[in-house]
């Protein structure tokens, strides 16, 4: 044991000095993390998508369609930018990027409504961006049913109903809607706690690939694993310990990030969120270890590293749903230890989740620290032979 | 011959002498084939199968029923009669309720009061409570959307029976219970597929990036071994840099207009995405892109000195990239800054454009600004890319 710490011990020293000769390393375990975090900070810093450019047709031109038309322009996401005379004018903008969506309120508009006759509003909205349909959706819609129900009230206290019998008459089911865990319906809320350890992932990868390729590419292997008395896991902690301290501090100031600059809420335990952060970097650490063990080559390694880290993504089922994905798909996202830490944070930060909730994903991470250290005998007979060293 | 003449004849055979080294180098370096052809090809049909079945349908729901009577077995009937959520569990207090959710076996809450048939046989107003999930916003917008419409519905009809009751006639009814109907319609992609939605952006910032860490990984390793010197012919001291930057980027580009061609085509057939604009504007369109992204990539691959530094350095970006392309996160939502300093990147453009051209049917003449930027974007790269060449010949040719 005592030998094993004192390998260890060298090879950090080998390594620490490894890592202030290389701009490299630092690029990629401070600055790059730090600016990725910065970036995503920055881009959520509104939160929510404001005054998206819409057209409005008005065929009537009278002050009850010019009333919904301002009604539609007050609500928080559409913008009524442009007053149109055709819906060929309105396709014609919608091409050329300029609007989102055409509202059309038809002749005799003002008229039908006088005169207690059911009349119609169309909503033209763009299928091409589904974000920006469902708040424009949502929003022109809540604006034209105001509206209407404003119009109904009129009408049942003319025949002679209290305002509040009106309101009974007008909406026999009132619905009281609670939005749990995100009542803001904040993008950087929703989308932060995704995209940042994302990135973070993407820094563990490629820094723990680089920092055991580089000894293969540069035909140093022998001499790192003789650094650490020829013992493969001495060797390894001793480089991986730095990457990892340092990956470590950049999962806190991601979390400090989240929580104190953005601003998601923290309903569950952090104690949870950090032992899942800690063991996701671990469990990439792990999976990039592997991968180089098993291709004996840097930029192999580095390509299916990324390839594998880049797709993490869409197989956490954060934007489209797994349950929505086809069966194989939905086996394939176990494969990535980000969809357990995705589904750490949605629990612990939004849904105030007990604990128990997380520990199965705690456990499904753990299996990816464990399994690929399998590949470490195989580590050791690369880094001896040197028919392994020196591959571009 | 004059001089003009022979310069010209010189300047084609470099040409030709760099193409047909761009083309040996990139098919004898897997690593380089892997980023340059196979990546596209992987990523677009692993992504599309991901998203394969398009639209999220029957989010299951519990209903917490203290009323049961038949009115509220009628609204919970609603619940089920549409695509997007059904009721898969009836707890019967919200504690149970909750359990469910953290497992999540359910993605919201109806919670129907004991009053509730009593109320509206009344008259008077019956409470219904949803509790909606939107840690998840595809989920939280499904079930959100299908129980609001149920029970503006449901709500609807007793009125207008309550009317009749009353002695209204039917359009009287009508009128006094919906005045203005309010009818939405979804363009280009009616049934909001998310393939249909993200695939082409994806698609589009796929063919940046790999362009990008490609030819910048050729470039890293020309550095690397000193590789730049073999353009040089034997018998001439240096090359030109203007036939070196045409030729490589040539090479690219005939690769990468067999994969678009794939992908923009059969691909886009197979996994049925919207395609409307015609062949020879989105032909245009992409050639247009392709210089840009090839021009910016040139420029960015003088920069590495290593092989593997542009896979370290750039495959982070490609996420950022795509949110500065406005698509999954709209524009409004970024600081105006932020969007435009993504107007550097040519996939901001292309990504715009590609989906104005194909899935929205714009014409050549409607996208003519992006067309018009990217050139700009292509000049102003090819010439960095002219420079950065030129720069990085010299240092090479100095440390020999």
């Amino acid at each position: 044991m005592h030998g094993f710490l004192r390998n260890t011990g060298a090879v950090l020293r080998r390594e620490t000095e490894r890592i202030s000769r290389q701009p490299m390393y630092l690029t990629l375990i401070f600055v790059l993390p730090l600016i990725s975090f910065a970036f995503f900070a920055l881009l959520f810093s509104k939160g929510v998508a404001r005054d998206i450019p819409i057209a409005v047709f008005d065929a009537d031109h009278s002050s009850l369609s010019r009333k919904v038309t301002q009604m539609i322009d007050d609500t928080p996401t559409a913008l009524v930018a442009y007053e149109i005379q055709s819906m060929e004018e309105g396709e014609r903008l919608m091409r050329e990027g300029k609007i989102m969506a055409v509202v059309l309120i038809p002749e005799f508009f003002e008229k039908n409504i006088l005169s207690n006759t059911q009349t119609h509003i169309e909503n033209y909205v763009t299928g091409a961006n589904i974000t920006v349909n469902g708040l424009l959706s949502k929003d022109i819609q809540t604006a034209v049913t105001t509206f209407s129900g404003g119009i109904q009230i009129q009408l049942l206290t003319k025949r002679g109903l209290t305002e509040r019998q009106a309101m009974a008459q007008l909406m026999p089911v009132r619905f009281n809607k609670h939005v749990l865990f995100n009542p803001y319906i904040n993008y950087g809320y929703y989308l932060s706690p995704s995209f940042m350890p994302m990135m973070l992932m993407i820094f563990t990868v490629m820094a723990t690939i680089f920092a055991i390729g580089v000894e293969l590419k540069r035909s140093t292997a022998r001499e790192w694993l003789a650094t650490g008395g020829d013992s493969i896991v001495a060797a390894l902690a001793g480089k991986l310990l730095p990457v990892t301290g340092a990956l470590f501090l950049q999962a806190v100031a991601m979390l400090v990030i989240i929580f104190r600059v953005v601003g998601v809420p923290l309903n569950g335990s952090f104690a949870m969120v950090l032992a899942g952060t800690m063991l996701f970097v671990l469990s990439y650490q792990s999976i990039s270890t592997m991968l180089v063990a098993l291709m004996a080559n840097l930029r192999l390694a580095l390509s299916l590293g990324g390839g594998y880290s880049v797709l993490a993504f869409t197989f956490s089922g954060l934007t489209f749903p797994l349950m929505a994905m086809w069966e194989p798909m939905r086996w394939l996202s176990r494969l990535f230890p980000f969809t357990y830490c995705t589904d750490i944070y949605v629990d612990q930060m939004m849904r105030g989740a007990p604990v128990v909730y997380s520990l199965p994903d705690l456990g499904w991470m753990s299996l990816f620290v464990v399994l690929p250290l399998l590949a470490l005998p195989r580590l050791k007979r690369i880094c001896t032979e040197e028919k392994f060293w020196g591959r571009m | 011959m004059n001089r003009f003449t022979r310069q010209i004849k010189s300047y084609g055979e470099q040409f030709v002498a760099v193409v047909r080294n761009e083309f040996r180098t990139i098919f004898t370096d897997e690593g380089a084939l892997l980023v340059l052809v196979f990546a596209l090809l992987i990523y677009a049909t692993t992504y599309s199968l991901a998203y394969g079945s398009q639209v999220l349908r029957n989010v299951p729901i519990g209903v917490i029923d203290e009323s049961r009577t038949n009115a509220s077995r009628t609204l919970i009937e609603t619940f089920n009669a549409g695509p997007n959520t059904y009721v898969a569990y009836d707890p019967t207090n919200m504690e149970e309720a909750k359990e469910l959710f953290f497992q999540r076996k359910i993605y919201g809450i109806v919670y129907i009061p004991s009053d509730y048939e009593r109320q509206l046989l009344g008259g008077s107003q019956a409470n219904v409570a949803l509790y909606a999930d939107a840690s998840y916003f595809l989920m939280y917008r499904q079930v959100f959307q299908e129980i609001v419409t149920t029970i503006g519905a449901t709500g609807a009809m007793v009125e207008f029976r309550r009317l009749i009751a009353r002695g209204a006639d039917i359009p009287q009814a009508q009128a006094t219970t919906q005045p203005v109907i309010y009818q939405s319609h979804n363009l280009f992609n009616p049934y909001l597929g998310y393939g249909s939605f993200v695939m082409p952006a994806i698609i589009m910032v796929i063919i940046q990036q790999t362009l990008l860490i490609g030819i910048g990984m050729i470039g890293g390793t020309w550095r690397e071994l000193g590789l730049y010197g073999k353009l040089c012919p034997l018998g001439r001291r240096r090359m030109s840099t203007l036939p070196i930057v045409l030729g490589r980027a040539t090479a690219y580009a005939l690769i990468y207009a067999v994969t678009t061609t794939y992908i923009l085509g059969l691909h886009y057939k197979l996994f049925h995405y919207p395609d409307n604009g015609t062949t020879g504007a989105v032909v245009l369109f992409m050639a247009a892109y392709l210089a840009a992204c090839i021009a910016l990539s040139l420029a960015v691959s003088t920069l590495f000195r290593y092989r593997e530094n542009s896979l370290l350095l750039l495959l982070w970006t490609s996420i950022p990239v795509l949110m500065l392309s406005g698509v999954s996160f709209p524009r409004e939502g970024m600081p105006d800054w932020l969007f435009d300093f993504g107007q550097l990147f040519p996939s901001s453009h292309g990504v715009n454009g590609l989906i104005r051209i194909r899935t929205m049917g714009a014409s050549l003449g409607e996208v003519l600004p992006e067309i018009k930027t990217l050139l700009i974007l292509t000049v102003v790269y090819g010439g960095l890319a002219l420079i950065g060449t030129h720069v990085v010949i010299g240092r090479e040719t100095r440390e020999k």
